[in-house]
């Protein structure tokens, strides 16, 4: 065994809360080997970020102390001084934050973030490290790399920022790279690209990574060895392989058992459950099927056709429109009672738009929506009020859909009592019988929304959206927010939710696995477009749109022998933003199984 | 940008149209000018005399008409009391008050940055406590109380200081000025800083609230995982950041010094332009008062316009556009 490049030693972080100390990680320990990819793996709360943030002595010294070994190159990183440390931090050890959107200084140019670190510890002068930090834009594939030395943040996408992140990070040729969630807020296929690129770099340096992530997908990816933390603690570390086939410890097999898995599904028609996990014996129960509850007699409750979607952009002194983001796009299709239809998509492709539209909370600019047998297009004020009754929403941030102000019995009594569902006085009676159907209790109705966690908060949105009985519910990455296990759980709720009342749920996300899981159809929503609406099997087990096809590729497979390589791009999601003349082609579709239709692409339609 | 430029232009305009109609209609309402100026002795064949020179028998709109047409050949008419263009007096007396609003403002910048800076990083160092208590009472004090103050201790008990006047000047480009002569500058010490302690209070809260938000941010984190040293971090990454809404409230705070540095010029005796509106508001010399008003506009309007071309210049994010 050769010496590891980084090893920690009884690693015991406290943080001082109310002038207490309290430890948030316990006897932390774990090797890094040279070239050797370990994973950090944890759901919120879990001390991996405070682990490498303890590594980089980054958390503040006032309120908050550290004891143990950190060994990297034959020195404790705990007792070097601070001027020691920092010419180590960027040089010796790299390291990329989860944010590429703020991890950037928003008022300094590009090149500038980069040659600092060149000037301050290689000391080059600043014409060679222009030109390096050139080389490196230029190793991270971004393109006409010189050029955009000059530009600031906000001319980058997200994508583009991780790679001048990762530039940054790499500059110095550390021995070992640290990073804590550097894909989770970026999309798929971006995701992919990044963890490709980092794979790609880490071979070409040799370098060692720790990565620190929430993802069982992107562990399988990347990662030779595991460390799986729970609530300050090391419950577990073993090669990645074993883990996976073989975890020794409950909450490790509980975490795995709770991560969709993008082809789990094979052999299943309808949506299915996750299987409970006992967190202390780590005993799988297995899933409960559900039960078939899509209304195939009856006509859909939403049906919605031709809806289009534009966003003017105006410009100059007489506010001419000198442009459209063609948010939604000549859009059709159907929803039954007791049917989940998921739209699926990457950031900027219209479903919320999509979302939005449905009950004009965004004005469409052409088609029609049908709820319920009601025009939602041509509705006057009363009629849109009843019918947006029979639709609610769910969305993502259980954080900002609640006032902070407002007692949480109050806020789902709120809609009750505005359309004269209930008096006053049965309002409790009626919102304690709504909090017991999620899954909380009666008693917690006086209580504010930051006496709750995520789950429950997501729980507490579900039953204000159940207080009025609506037909479909329109959950908007209503479980993008929350941990797995508490993912998991949230879904099974949904699931149970629907078996009982037959509630339609139209399901907005971005992430492939859940989908798959939650839905009877599915609509690939592609620049404002759907490009592949189908049941779900078969747009899953037999994608037949290009996007579709690179949308399920990229999505990190939770199984380490099925790893793969992908060639690393610099392509970027492309804008629907279109000049003010642009008539959109006109799209059509090829039906290629039943239910399933495809769209048609433009080299095919020439032909 | 010219585009940005033209908007502009086109609001002040529109602003000076209507703080005139105000003004004016405000002006006709307060009072009678004839009867503070005329001694109580004239005849009533005077009286009708003057006020059919100042041209007050017409009515008011046919008044404001007449001004509106002066006002555009660049004459806001003649001061009642000293019979010379309202403007040539004003313009005498601005380089007085200019002067002395600048050196307020730099000591502002001077003395507040840095020491907010200090209480942002250090928030509860007994240092930073003592700058937030002392920026408390740069609130909360009376200027004219303070300036009271000043005058006894610097100049009468210890006598280091002049009290009043501008003290020696130099003419530079045909402008005089205090600050080139060491007379000047001891003449200038006080109603300056007098004038300052307000603006420090507020750059120091500023800077402190901008360096203690700043702090946070994920760039910084970043910053010190390039392992850069915290005198970069601080000075480059987070002054820069924090410069953006220093900026606004500055320019804002500029035009304020210079209107409305009244209460200083009187208590230090500055000749200035506070010194010449307060006693032009006293006799109501209207076409004065007026100009002044007009010149205030104008340049609120110029500050405000290189406010927003210095924070394009600070802020990429943010685009000049007209609209």
């Amino acid at each position: 065994m050769t010496n590891p490049i980084l090893s920690v030693q009884d690693l015991t972080t406290s943080f001082r809360v109310d002038g207490q100390w309290r430890d948030v990680i316990r006897g932390v320990a774990f090797d890094i080997q040279p070239r050797e990819t370990v994973a950090v793996v944890g759901e919120s709360g879990s001390g991996k970020s405070v682990t490498a943030m303890s590594i980089m002595r980054l958390l503040s010294p006032a309120n908050s102390r550290s004891t143990g070994r950190i060994e990297f190159e034959g020195r404790n990183l705990l007792d070097l001084p601070l001027p020691d440390m920092q010419a180590i931090r960027g040089n010796r050890i790299g390291m990329i934050f989860q944010e590429p959107m703020t991890s950037l200084n928003p008022v300094l140019k590009i090149g500038d973030q980069i040659t600092e670190v060149l000037r301050h510890h290689r000391g080059m002068s600043d014409a060679g490290a222009m030109a390096e930090a050139a080389r490196l834009l230029d190793r991270v594939r971004i393109p006409s790399a010189r050029q955009r030395l000059g530009e600031y943040p906000m001319n980058f996408s997200g994508g583009m920022r991780q790679r001048v992140v990762i530039a940054i990070a790499l500059a110095c040729s550390p021995r070992l790279l640290i990073a804590d969630e550097p894909t989770t807020a970026l999309d798929v296929t971006i995701q992919a690209q990044i963890l490709e690129l980092i794979k790609t770099l880490q071979e070409e340096e040799g370098m060692s990574v720790l990565f620190i992530t929430h993802d069982m997908g992107v562990v399988a990816e990347v990662s030779d060895r595991t460390v799986v933390m729970y609530r300050g603690d090391v419950v577990e570390t073993a090669t990645t392989e074993e883990i996976f086939r073989r975890a020794r410890h409950p909450y490790s097999r509980a975490l795995l058992s709770a991560v969709p898995q993008l082809g789990a599904m094979r052999g299943h028609d309808r949506p299915l459950r996750f299987p409970r996990v006992d967190m202390t014996t780590g005993e799988i129960a297995p899933p409960q099927s559900t039960a078939d509850t899509v209304r195939r007699d009856a006509a859909p409750i939403l049906e919605v056709a031709n809806l289009v979607t534009r966003f003017p952009i105006r410009k100059g002194i007489l506010r001419r429109v000198v442009g459209r983001i063609h948010a939604v796009e000549d859009i059709s299709f159907e929803l039954r009672q007791g049917e989940t239809l998921s739209l699926v998509g990457e950031s900027g492709c219209g479903k919320s738009t999509t979302g939005r539209s449905l009950i004009r909370l965004e004005e469409p600019t052409g088609g029609t929506v049908s709820l319920n047998g009601h025009d939602v297009r041509k509705a006057g004020h009363s009629e849109l009020a009843s019918i947006r009754r029979d639709v609610q929403m769910i969305f993502q941030d259980p954080f900002e859909s609640l006032n902070p102000r407002i007692r949480i019995g109050a806020a789902i009594a709120e809609p009750m009592i505005a359309h004269g569902l209930v008096s006053r006085r049965d309002a409790p009676a009626r919102v304690a019988g709504l909090l017991e159907r999620v899954g909380l209790s009666g008693e917690m109705m006086q209580r504010f929304p930051h006496e709750f966690s995520g789950g429950q908060r997501q729980r507490i949105c579900i039953a204000r959206a159940l207080a009025l009985e609506p037909r479909l519910i329109i959950a908007d990455e209503s479980v993008s927010a929350l941990d797995v296990s508490v993912k998991a759980q949230v879904i099974n709720l949904m699931l149970d939710l629907q078996e009982r009342y037959g509630l339609g749920y139209l399901f907005i996300s971005h992430d492939m696995a859940v989908v798959e899981r939650i839905s009877h159809r599915v609509a690939v929503m592609y620049l404002g477009e759907i490009v592949e609406i189908g049941p779900r099997a078969a747009v899953f087990e037999n994608p037949r749109h290009p996007y579709t096809r690179k949308l399920i590729a990229a999505v990190p497979v939770a199984d380490p022998s099925r790893r793969q390589r992908r060639v690393a791009t610099a392509e970027e999601i492309r804008s629907p933003y279109r000049s003010a003349d642009y008539v959109p082609p006109k799209r059509l579709f090829r039906e290629v199984g039943d239910g399933h239709f495809v769209q048609i692409v433009d080299d095919e339609a020439a032909a | 940008m010219s585009g940005y430029l033209f908007s502009r232009f086109l609001q002040t305009f529109v602003t000076l149209f209507v703080m005139s109609v105000l003004v004016f209609g405000g002006l006709h309402m307060v009072g009678n000018p004839v009867d503070v100026l005329l001694s109580p002795t004239a005849t009533p064949a005077e009286r009708l005399e003057v006020i059919r020179s100042f041209g007050l028998d017409r009515p008011v709109w046919e008044q404001y008409w007449i001004f509106l047409g002066n006002a555009l050949k660049g004459e806001l008419g003649n001061s009642f009391v000293f019979n010379q263009p309202a403007l040539d007096l004003i313009l005498q007396r601005m380089p007085a008050t200019l002067e002395l609003a600048v050196t307020a403002l730099l000591m502002a910048l001077v003395i507040g940055i840095p020491l907010g800076i200090h209480a942002g990083l250090r928030p509860n160092s007994v240092l930073s406590k003592s700058i937030m208590t002392f920026s408390i009472l740069g609130f909360s004090l009376p200027t004219f109380w303070i300036g009271l103050v000043m005058i006894m201790v610097f100049a009468v008990q210890l006598g280091w200081l002049p009290s009043s006047g501008r003290g020696e000047t130099t003419e530079v480009f045909g402008v005089p000025l205090s600050v080139f002569t060491r007379d000047g500058l001891a003449h200038l010490a006080l109603p300056a800083f007098n004038l300052a302690l307000f603006k420090i209070s507020l750059v120091i809260r500023i800077t402190r609230a901008g360096v203690l938000e700043t702090m946070q941010l994920d760039f910084v984190r970043f910053a010190r995982a390039k392992g850069m040293p915290e005198r970069r971090i601080v000075s480059v990454h987070v002054l820069k950041n924090t410069l953006i809404p220093l900026i606004t409230v500055i320019g804002l705070e500029l035009g304020s010094l210079i209107a409305f540095a009244v209460v200083t010029e009187t208590i230090f005796a500055w000749p200035g332009m506070g010194k010449l509106i307060i006693d032009a508001i006293a006799v109501l010399d209207r076409p004065v008062i007026l100009a002044y008003l007009m010149i205030t506009v104008v340049m609120f309007s110029v500050i405000n316009l290189v406010v927003d071309i210095l924070y394009s210049v600070v802020d990429p994010r943010v685009r000049l556009e007209g609209k």
